[in-house]
């Protein structure tokens, strides 16, 4: 099976010990990418289910640097142990429950004790579980201790049973460990020696509103939280009292309530104070790992980098998406953001620059679908195996399938984004030509009160490799007020056709202007070619036929047939009993397939029609709610995507994979292929010419059927055999092969020639380490121990070989 | 750190003819010059009939209008004083060859001659019996002879310094109302009569009548010679001719783009070099009643320039040294145009000369901290090749608009949009308040004087095809949200008085374009179906009705 475009912030990703490496949870495998290249370089395939945590065992000293072992916990009850490098599946460890989220503190404290004469203490880790009882019964959620080393969960110790998974907390020292539970924190101290059977002691912070996220101070005992109206809390010297070792139990009485400002009724803290920056929920919290700073982000899409002692704030703007996880490096000058839109951006630090992102197939945001009319369906280009997504942030982004990798975004409309604003204007259908060379969108505006609606139809050039697309027309309101439905190209030539639910249709075509001396092109853009209305009634949808001789409209609930030269009315057929939705022509056969099922809440009457163009009449229809239609280019194979309920009813806690792909032959009407499938509503599916040098298996036939469901995550299936496609990836490997010896240090020799003599020496900037490491205000730096390896290193000063 | 995109107004329609072609250019070039405003002096109460040049330089040249005709300098564009000793109306003027003297018709039937430079009168040539609407020197060497034309429809060909007629020159019909000398020989010259005739005359045969006779077919208002000497140009009607007169006298080509009366015509040249480029670079200029001068590319049978003038255009000059042209209306406007002339190199030459004396005095100082110029130094170096050139990051520009706006701050962000004025932006602003769901709020924050503000933009923009599809709404909505504000102020109710006012002028015009419609697109569908019937489909271009 070939599956991609998995979520890349389902949870937090790990750097690796050199940081040249980044280990990301993608659905149930975890997915390595380079920190230089930002491309995949291999992959863990090995859990049942999504993985949820994966932590990366440090390097205890700078030797063990070049390590690559980590640990991963999944869905599926298991705790793997890998070695990341090779890739190789070292250890299993089944537990039989599901895993939420996975601490090992261990891990952090072994760095105290270097020694290596004892006995290895056995390695425990603090999982989040959920136990799935028998049907009906809700699960119950427990935090729970596993002895990794003997492969066992520590029978009766459960930290806390709650009524939803909790994401656990682990301070950077790993001595503590903490949950966020509606209102108040939970902490709990981990013993220096863990062993099996060993008291915890914890506290409790409390807060009046939910509480969405914690951070732990590095080497200080204070506590950072984030609360859902976007205040930060800081509660400093936490647990004074229960977790230091002095028993004077009765200087807590003696103190003065003032003495601890903001701190609530009986926690155990000095102080708390509140920051207000954010405008809704924090959605994450980290501290620097020298503990000056406390980085923050949340829906706004800005990080926020707080100074510690003075709660001064610096700010990251405009990355454009909600921040869910911010992650730092063992390299000072590199950490990661995690955005909602599933991209991961990598930071220079102190500076705070983009150097790249590793990006996904954008998601859906959740209150896109508030809107009827806003079908923000994936499109395929079938030819170039490309998938055009339109992101929240007025972007276009082109996804390669076969590579399962983004080719590149464009800005649809020059707007500033801000994430947590509720919707006012969104690119809301996307159209590629056949060939790919033209794009076409459209994007809308909604009214504030009646004032100041607008629809934009703009058709874009796509130059080669589909890397440079540049805008080619505008069109403000191409159907006055009314909304456009459908854009569809013409397979053979330069023509183009939108259709309104405002009653109407334009054919738009694409001309040249020529200079009188050269005939060179001069101006080149898309023009009205000829309007056409029915009745007044609205367009739903639109298709040309294979060979661009006809073109049909589906008026409501008739299918109209133009000729789209002569703009004249060639037939209508069908009255079904619903508005038709999808309009496609099989292949260069001589069938048209309709589908007419409502989009909005109530259905009554879904009808699958195939419809004989020579004869202007139904050949066979079946009663198929259809969520979408593809036909094979060649021969007359038509599949759809078929869901099994409305929309209404959808029930989420069944897990049963019962919408269907139906694979038909449109002469008959028995299906050739079944697949059954979850979660199609908001999918889509298409047929896409199969690249050989790419996947396997696909014999005799160069179509395979790409199926893309409601998460964006996508299939690709062989529709006339068994077998499965297999994939064939080959990872780009990491481009800077280390250089050892002389190379490493002077650089490689450049080879010798008499001709290189004569030539100037080429001038070039040089590749200085230490201006990366000391970019940025003097206050925002890392601390001196840190820098000061990374600066001798760097005085070392390597010259990159030039090889003319 | 994605970047922050400024708020722009919509893209407009771009026209493939918004970059001037270096034609375009150059004819706009001529401009009046800054140093001589547009006295009284140069707007004459009556109709200027004709304007020559002076072949020689500074190329002075003259206008006539009622009674007299004025002087003016070719450097200084001044006017000098004007010779007015007519008794009648002045009606054609011409200079010699050598530009010393200076021939004029009158409607009397006189031509006089004066000297050019003393405006003394020198001779007075008496023997038409009506008016004399054509005088001409010959414009090769003869200083001797000059011909006139009247409306008694006679040629007389004069011999100046007896003041006699040498002989008469019979053959029009009408009068004759233009004439022109050929540019290659004294002995030729051509004529245009009111009897649609132009003819061609040589007076080395003239008791023969004329050698040519060309049908025009509109009475000729003007004619000249193409530099060649083997062209003319003939005007009449809405329309120029070019005629090939050693070919026979065959038509080449009949230029039609006036709509009215073309009444006169005159060489230009766009090449500012000289030599071959030079006869490449010659152009026809006409000017018309409809107040309109084209120019006419004779070689390419193209034209290539048009320019309106708010009047009726009667009379047009370009002098020889293509710096200078003049065009005379019928309300006695004199619209004098003048390109710019190059910097003297010399001055410059010498200038540079004493900079370089002060740069090289030996003993230069050495640039020390406290002279401000050691802060400037090596400023203006240019990169040397193979330099790495480390460009300086683009400021952004931002509007103030756009800064508040960044700040969220929304309205004090449309209040700085309405105080720029510029329409387009305040739209632009509006629509982006709209896309942050505050236009509605930011309105109902406004204080007295804001309101004030937007109003008056409403007013004078919300009935603007481009923008009425948001401002009508937008308006409704002020009306509705701030009715109280409104009645309280007076300035306020007068704002919405006229925009009540402009509105209803709208929905009048409005009703009437429906009307339009209503007529129109019945023909359109039955035009559609015949064409469709015939086969002679094009397709319907798209019917663009406004509103």
């Amino acid at each position: 099976m070939f599956t991609g475009g998995k979520s890349f912030v389902s949870s937090p990703p790990a750097f690796s010990n050199d940081a040249k490496r980044l280990l990301v949870c993608t659905g149930n495998t975890v997915s390595v990418f380079s920190t230089s290249t930002g491309l995949q370089t291999c992959e863990l395939e090995g859990h049942e289910a999504q993985v949820t945590s994966v932590i990366v065992v440090p390097a205890t000293n700078p030797a063990s640097k070049v390590l690559c072992y980590c640990w991963t916990s999944s869905l599926d009850g298991k705790i793997n142990y890998w070695d990341f490098a090779a890739p190789e599946l070292m250890r299993t460890i089944d537990i039989r429950f599901r895993i939420h989220s996975m601490v090992i503190p261990s891990l952090l404290c072994q760095r105290t004790d270097s020694t290596g004469k004892l006995p290895v203490p056995d390695l425990y880790a603090y999982i989040s579980t959920e136990d799935m009882k028998q049907e009906g019964k809700p699960s119950s959620f427990a935090i729970q201790k596993c002895n990794l080393t003997k492969s066992r969960l520590v029978c009766g110790v459960t930290l806390a049973e709650t009524r939803k998974p909790r994401y656990v907390t682990i301070s950077p020292s790993g001595k503590y460990i903490g949950t966020c539970e509606k209102r108040k924190l939970r902490i709990w101290e981990i013993p220096a020696k863990d062993s099996e059977h060993v008291g915890y002691k914890k506290v409790s912070l409390h807060h009046t509103r939910p509480i969405t996220t914690m951070a732990f101070h590095p080497n200080e005992r204070v506590v950072a939280a984030g609360d859902v109206t976007g205040r930060i809390l800081l509660w400093r010297g936490v647990g004074r009292e229960t977790f230091s070792n002095s028993k004077s139990s009765n200087g807590r009485m003696n103190m003065d309530r003032e003495d601890m400002p903001g701190v609530r009724d009986t926690d155990d803290a000095d102080s708390c104070t509140t920051w207000h920056w954010h405008s809704s929920e924090v959605n994450m919290l980290f501290f620097s790992s020298d503990g000056a700073y406390l980085y923050s982000g949340g829906k706004e899409g800005v990080l926020v980098v707080w100074q510690l002692d003075t709660g001064k704030k610096k700010f990251l703007p405009r990355i454009g998406s909600p921040l869910l996880y911010f992650i730092n490096s063992p390299d000072p000058t590199l950490s990661s953001i995690s955005c909602a839109d599933n991209q991961i951006q990598l930071l220079r630090m102190p500076s705070m620059e983009i150097l790249r992102s590793i990006s996904g197939i954008k998601l859906l945001c959740s209150h896109m679908d508030m809107y009827e009319g806003f079908g923000s369906a994936v499109v395929f280009n079938p030819t170039a195996g490309l998938i055009a997504v339109p992101a929240e942030n007025y972007r276009v982004q082109l996804y390669s399938l076969f590579d399962d990798r983004e080719i590149s975004q464009v800005q649809i409309c020059e707007r500033n984004h801000q994430p947590g604003d509720e919707i006012t204007v969104k690119v809301n259908l996307v159209a590629l030509s056949r060939d790919g060379s033209t794009m076409c969108t459209v994007e809308t505006r909604l009214p504030e009160e009646g004032i100041g609606s607008l629809v934009t139809l703009k058709f874009w050039a796509c130059g080669s490799q589909k890397k440079q697309i540049s805008l080619s027309t505008v069109i403000y309101e191409p159907h006055r007020d009314a909304e456009i439905s459908c854009i569809a190209f013409r397979p053979t030539g330069n023509m183009a056709v939108s259709s309104s639910h405002g009653g109407d249709f334009k054919v738009w075509v694409h001309r040249h202007e020529l200079t009188p001396k050269d005939e060179t092109v001069q101006r080149s853009g898309w023009t009205c070619h000829a309007v056409g209305s029915y009745k007044k009634k609205p367009m739903s949808t639109a298709a040309f036929s294979s060979d661009g001789s006809v073109l049909a409209v589906a008026a409501d609930k008739v299918i109209t047939l133009w000729d789209p030269d002569r703009n004249t009315l060639l037939a209508v057929i069908g009255d079904s009993l619903e508005p038709i939705t999808n309009l496609t022509f099989v292949g260069k056969s001589e069938y048209l397939v309709s589908a007419s099922a409502s989009r909005g809440s109530k259905i009554s009457n879904p009808q699958l029609t195939v419809w004989s163009m020579s004869k202007l009449c139904a050949a066979w229809s079946y009663r198929l709610d259809i969520e979408a239609i593809t036909c094979s280019m060649d021969d007359c194979t038509f599949a759809v995507l078929a869901r099994s309920k409305p929309n209404g009813s959808a029930d989420k806690s069944s897990k049963h994979a019962e919408d269907v792909i139906l694979l038909f032959n449109a002469e008959k009407a028995v299906p050739l292929s079944v697949w059954f499938v979850s979660e199609a509503q908001g999918g889509g599916l298409s047929f896409v010419s199969s690249d050989e040098d790419k996947v396997s298996g696909t014999l005799g036939t160069d179509e395979v059927l790409a199926y893309i469901n409601g998460a964006r995550e996508y299939v690709l299936l062989n529709p006339h055999s068994e077998q499965d496609i297999s994939r064939q990836r080959d990872f780009t490997n990491l481009d800077e092969t280390d250089t050892h010896g002389y190379a490493s240090v002077y650089g490689e020799l450049p080879e010798f020639s008499l001709k290189a003599d004569q030539t100037a020496f080429p001038s070039m900037p040089s590749g200085k380490t230490w201006k990366g490491i000391f970019s940025g205000p003097s206050h925002a730096l890392p601390p001196l121990p840190k820098l000061c390896s990374d600066f001798l290193e760097s005085l070392l000063e390597r010259r990159s070989g030039v090889v003319e | 750190m994605a970047e922050s995109f400024p708020v722009k107004p919509k893209l407009r329609p771009t026209s493939s003819k918004l970059t001037p072609t270096p034609e375009a250019k150059y004819w706009r070039s001529f401009k009046i010059p800054k140093d001589i405003e547009t006295t009284p002096s140069k707007s004459f109460t009556f109709p200027i009939n004709s304007i020559a040049f002076s072949p020689t330089a500074p190329h002075d040249f003259v206008a006539t209008h009622s009674a007299s005709v004025s002087i003016f300098s070719g450097k200084t564009l001044d006017p000098k004083p004007p010779i007015s000793s007519f008794s009648d109306t002045a009606a054609a003027v011409s200079f010699r060859c050598d530009g010393k003297l200076l021939a004029a018709g009158d409607l009397t039937g006189t031509v006089h001659v004066f000297d050019a430079k003393s405006r003394s009168h020198l001779r007075r040539l008496k023997g038409h019996t009506a008016a004399v609407r054509l005088v001409n020197y010959p414009r090769a060497a003869d200083k001797l002879h000059l011909f006139s034309g009247g409306d008694d429809s006679v040629i007389k060909y004069w011999d100046v310094t007896t003041e006699k007629c040498v002989f008469n020159l019979l053959g029009h019909k009408d009068y004759v109302r233009c004439g022109d000398a050929s540019p290659i020989s004294d002995e030729m010259f051509v004529s245009g009569s009111y009897d649609h005739r132009v003819r061609v005359w040589d007076v080395r045969v003239s008791n023969s009548g004329s050698v040519l006779e060309l049908n025009h077919e509109k009475p000729v208002e003007s004619v000249i010679y193409l530099p060649s000497g083997g062209l003319i140009a003939t005007a009449g009607g809405n329309f120029v001719k070019i005629w090939d007169v050693i070919g026979g006298g065959k038509l080449l080509y009949s230029m039609e783009s006036h709509i009215k009366t073309v009444t006169a015509l005159c060489m230009g040249n766009v090449a500012r070099g000289s030599g071959e480029e030079e006869a490449e670079g010659n152009r026809i200029l006409s000017v018309a009643l409809d107040g309109y001068m084209k120019v006419f590319d004779y070689a390419k049978l193209k034209i290539t320039h048009s320019m309106r003038f708010p009047e009726p255009l009667l009379s047009v000059g370009f002098s020889p040294d293509c710096s200078t042209r003049v065009i005379g209306t019928s309300k006695g406007n004199l619209y004098i145009g003048r390109r710019k002339a190059k910097v003297e190199s010399e001055e410059v030459g010498v200038a540079n000369l004493q900079w370089k004396i002060v740069d090289d005095e030996p003993g230069r100082k050495v640039l020390r901290p406290s002279y401000f110029r050691y802060f400037q130094r090596g400023q203006n170096l240019k990169p040397s090749e193979g330099d790495y050139l480390i460009n300086r990051p683009k400021k952004v520009k931002m509007a103030e608009f756009d800064k508040l706006l960044k700040k969220f701050r929304h309205r004090e962000a449309l209040v700085a949009a309405l105080n720029k004025r510029n329409p387009e932006s305040v739209v632009a602003v509006m629509e982006e308040l709209v896309a942050r769901r505050k236009l509605v709020k930011c309105v109902s924050n406004l204080d007295m004087e804001e309101l004030g503000l937007l109003l008056a933009f409403l007013q004078k923009y919300s009935t603007m095809p481009r923008y009425a599809g948001l401002l009508t709404r937008l308006a409704n909505k002020v009306v509705e949200l701030r009715a109280e504000d409104i009645r309280s102020s007076d300035q306020l109710r007068n704002y919405i008085r006229n925009l009540k006012r402009d509105v209803e002028e709208e929905i009048r015009i409005q009703q009437s374009l429906l009307e339009i419609q209503g007529i129109i697109s019945p023909m359109l569908m039955i035009a559609a179906r015949r064409a469709y019937d015939s086969k002679n489909w094009t397709g319907i271009a798209e019917i663009e009705m406004e509103e």
